[in-house]
């Protein structure tokens, strides 16, 4: 997975662009943990090995939230999230799942070390990984989902049974690593998400 | 670059938040239109060696840009005030964010970077490197090399320069390379290279839809 860090910068850069009027420190950072939860799944592989970037990485996780959110405040009479946190608690609802999925989930899915999104149910590891390239000498290039007998199919590296996924609580090796930035983009999504909110914190105030 | 697309996609995810009340088509165009505007320098690089990634990919953009919108937004006549209202000078900002984090600083973190600080030094910085912490190592940081310099005993700052307008050519679709190739020419048009970038797109994406999906209201209106 991507370093944790870069998961919650754009869990923050997702809660700034959607919490609108709900937008607060106490819900920023609801968000920004949401985004931050999936990577757990790592201090579990240390009971049942092969969990990192799959038990809490699964699109189910993601998807039963929103039938859960969606059958309480819409189908239900009285929702319970309303009448407990009132209207602000719904939107924080929505978009700490928005955060989980494509802050926690997606940003992960999108990277080599890969994700297996259709655990429990497969144990496959699916990494969207590739480019799309308009060329003059070789047309469009497109490596991102390769189609193929009628089914399209993405890279991955393995699966939960060969695949390792490193990290701080289950390293590959004697060493250790904590990674918080791998690479420059890297460091230029935390110190937007920096900058963003101080700029949303100004936007806010002379909104009022 | 980042491809176009690329810079399109993250400056969408910053404005959707950012532009607050004054959210609409018209503004989003505006960060859009701002955040394509400083790839004109690649037609300068027919002209000037080196143009593309220094003209206007500059820091200094943004730090001259700022000063102005500062100054023009609080003076009594201002125009942008005086034609916009509110709107024109809230819709500035943020382009003018979006234009320094959504291009400048993924272009600084691309290739051989920016010119960060032209015309003041004539030097391509590329911002690359690790930052961990390693039960080995300690903290470890690669962004910024400090280096004793064996002759002069002098501490060597290398944040990562990659050479100067004279010996730099950023590759883009209008010239691929600084000599013409006499073969056919292979000019590339990225659309996004490696799952980040394509990542970004998507995510930009995905807030103006969700942007569209939230239940519209009056902010802070009980």
């Amino acid at each position: 997975m991507p370093p944790t860090l870069i998961n919650i910068a754009v869990g923050v850069l997702i809660g700034v662009a959607l919490l609108g009027a709900a937008f607060n420190r106490r819900s920023l950072a609801i968000v920004a943990l949401a985004a931050a939860v999936p990577d757990a799944d790592a201090a579990v592989s240390l009971l049942i090995p092969g969990t990192t970037n799959a038990l809490l990485h699964s699109i189910f996780i993601p998807l039963l939230a929103a039938g859960f959110i969606y059958y309480d405040t819409v189908v239900r009479d009285d929702s319970w999230l309303r009448a407990r946190w009132g209207r602000d608690g719904v939107r924080v609802a929505w978009v700490a799942l928005a955060a989980y999925a494509v802050a926690g989930i997606g940003l992960d899915l999108f990277s080599p070390e890969a994700v297996a999104v259709f655990y429990p149910f497969s144990g496959r590891y699916y990494a969207i990984e590739g480019r799309f390239v308009l060329s003059t000498q070789s047309g469009v290039v497109q490596t991102y989902i390769e189609f193929a007998d009628g089914w399209f199919v993405v890279d991955s590296p393995g699966t939960t049974a060969t695949h390792h996924v490193d990290s701080w609580v289950n390293p590959a090796g004697e060493e250790r690593r904590l990674r918080l930035i791998e690479t420059g983009w890297q460091a230029v999504i935390v110190m937007t998400a920096i900058a963003a909110v101080p700029a949303k914190w100004l936007i806010e105030r002379s909104d009022r | 670059m980042p491809s176009s697309i690329v810079h399109i996609g993250f400056a969408l995810l910053l404005a959707v938040g950012l532009l607050g009340r004054y959210y609409d088509r018209r503004a989003l165009l505006v960060v859009i239109a701002v955040v394509l505007f400083p790839e004109l320098d690649t037609l300068l690089g027919w002209v000037m060696a080196g143009a593309h990634r220094t003209v206007l990919h500059t820091m200094l953009t943004s730090v001259f840009a700022g000063g102005l919108l500062w100054w023009e937004t609080r003076r009594s006549n201002s125009w942008i005030r005086g034609r916009w209202g509110d709107y024109g000078v809230h819709v500035a900002w943020v382009a003018l964010f979006a234009h320094t984090f959504a291009h400048l600083a993924l272009d600084w973190a691309h290739l051989e970077g920016i010119n960060i600080l032209w015309p003041l030094v004539d030097q391509f910085v590329r911002l690359d490197g690790e930052l961990y912490y390693s039960s080995t190592e300690g903290f470890v940081q690669t962004f910024v090399d400090f280096d004793i310099d064996e002759e002069t005993g002098a501490t060597v700052v290398d944040p990562g320069q990659t050479g100067t307008t004279a010996t730099t050519h950023v590759s883009n679709p209008a010239q691929p390379t600084s000599d013409p190739d006499p073969g056919p020419v292979n000019r590339q048009f990225p659309i996004a290279w490696n799952g980040w970038q394509l990542y970004l797109v998507v995510t930009g994406v995905f807030a103006v839809v969700a942007k569209r999906l939230q239940t519209p209201r009056v902010e802070r209106d009980d």
